[in-house]
């Protein structure tokens, strides 16, 4: 009996080896929100990038969309860019937000998860920081007020490497 | 203890309207334990950990389908504190521990003389889960399913020379193998409504020490769960259960085994992002027991928390 518990537990210790894996950020082509321009993850190679998953009916994306927008607007770096990602099955609950919360980057539809899969999205919201040769550096999920001063830091931080 | 006294104060308080109904369940040993695993996904790296207190009264006096008046003024009770954890191994795999302390109390009439205690380490249970579909803002549907093990690893000898029944040790005291599995639709891509079912077998093909067995148990839940803003909710369900004759030398015993129908309410509420707090109940709506009489469940009713790493 202690043998068969041993040999299971060996399995499930051994078993973590398999999550650590260091990332590429998923290649993405995804319409404006608000249009039909393409934007690609592509397009920013070369800039620290911040891809933030969003929706209106998940109120910590309420919060966190206006303050990702005033780091953004503080940082005022060419070198750093926000790409958000709203994944409202009706997009038009994602514009009425921005109506009234404009932000100053620019603002993807993905209704139907086809970034949102591959990125492996769960639960909302969830934020990738990408720095410059699309690597993925750090996950973010969940927002708490204050996560946006933390990650001003670390965007300064590798700003000046 | 004053906590304690407060906390099953305001338990009892809560659930008294559900509690004057007619009760069911099993006096079998052992604490509640699949009942006390999360069935939620969990995330590589995530580490949930929770704590359950349970009180569960077993004085009803069951002939098949029909309430008998006890006149002997029997009580009998139980009080389970149950810990336990979940950790995400890997994308889609996820293991859950647990281990368990009771207290089962039985008492006859109204002397002190007729009155019998038990306490120990009870039953532990491992749970490895693999959850091919998960709930996401894409997908409504989600899919874990699980193998684990029972392990004795408690009290079974309870009672010193004159060892106790068996409803009354800690510990079932045999090893049994465990069959998991849970499924859960969202009404909605917030999946703030959701349906859920969940189902589970477990094997109990060895003996205890004492050449004893409790049968093979499948449990079916089926319910609805509600959140309400960014930290209440609420959910309601039905548990259905069933176990055949427990069996000594191979044969069976008398006045055990049965099926149970029972209604399962809780609400929760998330006191900050990382901690849970949860109440709920187990009321009988409907049971067919075997053998001429069984104790059986009058309601339990429980006080968790869960709190993530």
């Amino acid at each position: 009996m202690h043998f068969k518990f041993i040999r299971f537990s060996v399995l499930i210790f051994c078993l973590p080896s398999f999550v650590i894996a260091q990332e590429l950020a998923q290649e993405f082509s995804a319409p404006l929100i608000t249009g039909n321009e393409q934007v690609r993850l592509s397009d920013y190679r070369g800039k620290l990038v911040f891809l933030d998953f969003w929706a209106s009916w998940c109120p910590p994306c309420l919060v966190s969309l206006p303050a990702y927008d005033k780091m953004y607007r503080e940082l005022d770096s060419e070198d750093f860019e926000i790409i958000a990602i709203n994944v409202d099955e009706d997009i038009m609950d994602g514009i009425a937000f921005l109506e009234d919360h404009p932000v100053s980057y620019p603002v993807l539809a993905d209704p139907d998860g086809e970034v949102g899969i591959p990125y492996g999205v769960r639960s909302l919201p969830v934020s990738y920081l990408i720095d410059k040769e699309g690597r993925i550096v750090q996950r973010y999920r969940s927002y708490k007020s204050g996560d946006e001063i933390l990650l001003k830091q670390l965007v300064e931080e590798l700003l000046d490497r | 203890m004053i906590t304690r006294l407060l906390t099953f104060s305001l338990l009892l308080l809560s659930l008294l309207p559900l509690t004057q109904t007619e009760a069911a369940t099993c006096s079998c040993a052992g604490a509640p334990l699949l009942s006390s695993i999360d069935s939620s996904s969990t995330e590589p790296g995530d580490f949930f950990f929770n704590y359950t207190t349970e009180y569960h009264e077993m004085s009803d006096l069951v002939e098949g389908t029909k309430d008998i008046r006890d006149e002997s003024g029997r009580e009998r009770s139980s009080i389970s504190q149950i810990v336990s954890g979940t950790y995400g191994l890997a994308d889609r795999w996820s293991v859950s521990g647990l281990l368990s302390y009771i207290e089962h109390s039985r008492s006859v009439g109204t002397s002190f003389l007729g009155e019998q205690n038990t306490s120990g380490l009870s039953d532990a249970v491992v749970l490895l889960r693999y959850t091919p579909s998960y709930i996401t803002p894409f997908s409504r549907h989600e899919v874990s399913l699980g193998v684990g093990v029972r392990l004795p690893v408690g009290k079974d000898d309870a009672g010193g020379l004159i060892v106790q029944s068996e409803d009354m040790q800690p510990s079932v005291g045999a090893q049994g193998e465990i069959l998991w599995s849970s499924y859960s639709y969202a009404f909605n891509q917030a999946s703030t409504l959701q349906l859920n079912l969940s189902a589970n077998y477990t094997f109990n093909n060895e003996e205890n020490e004492r050449n004893y067995s409790f049968s093979d148990e499948f449990n079916f839940a089926v319910g609805i769960s509600q959140s309400i803003g960014t930290r209440f909710g609420y959910s309601a369900g039905l548990r259905y259960r069933t176990t055949d004759a427990d069996e000594r030398n191979g044969f069976e015993i008398p006045n055990s085994g049965g099926e149970w129908l029972d209604f399962v309410p809780a609400i929760q509420y998330g006191v900050t992002d990382d901690l849970t707090l949860s109440l709920s109940g187990r009321v009988p709506i409907a049971r067919d027991l075997e053998g001429a009489l069984q104790f059986t469940t009058s309601y339990s009713y429980a006080f968790s928390m869960t709190y993530a790493l």
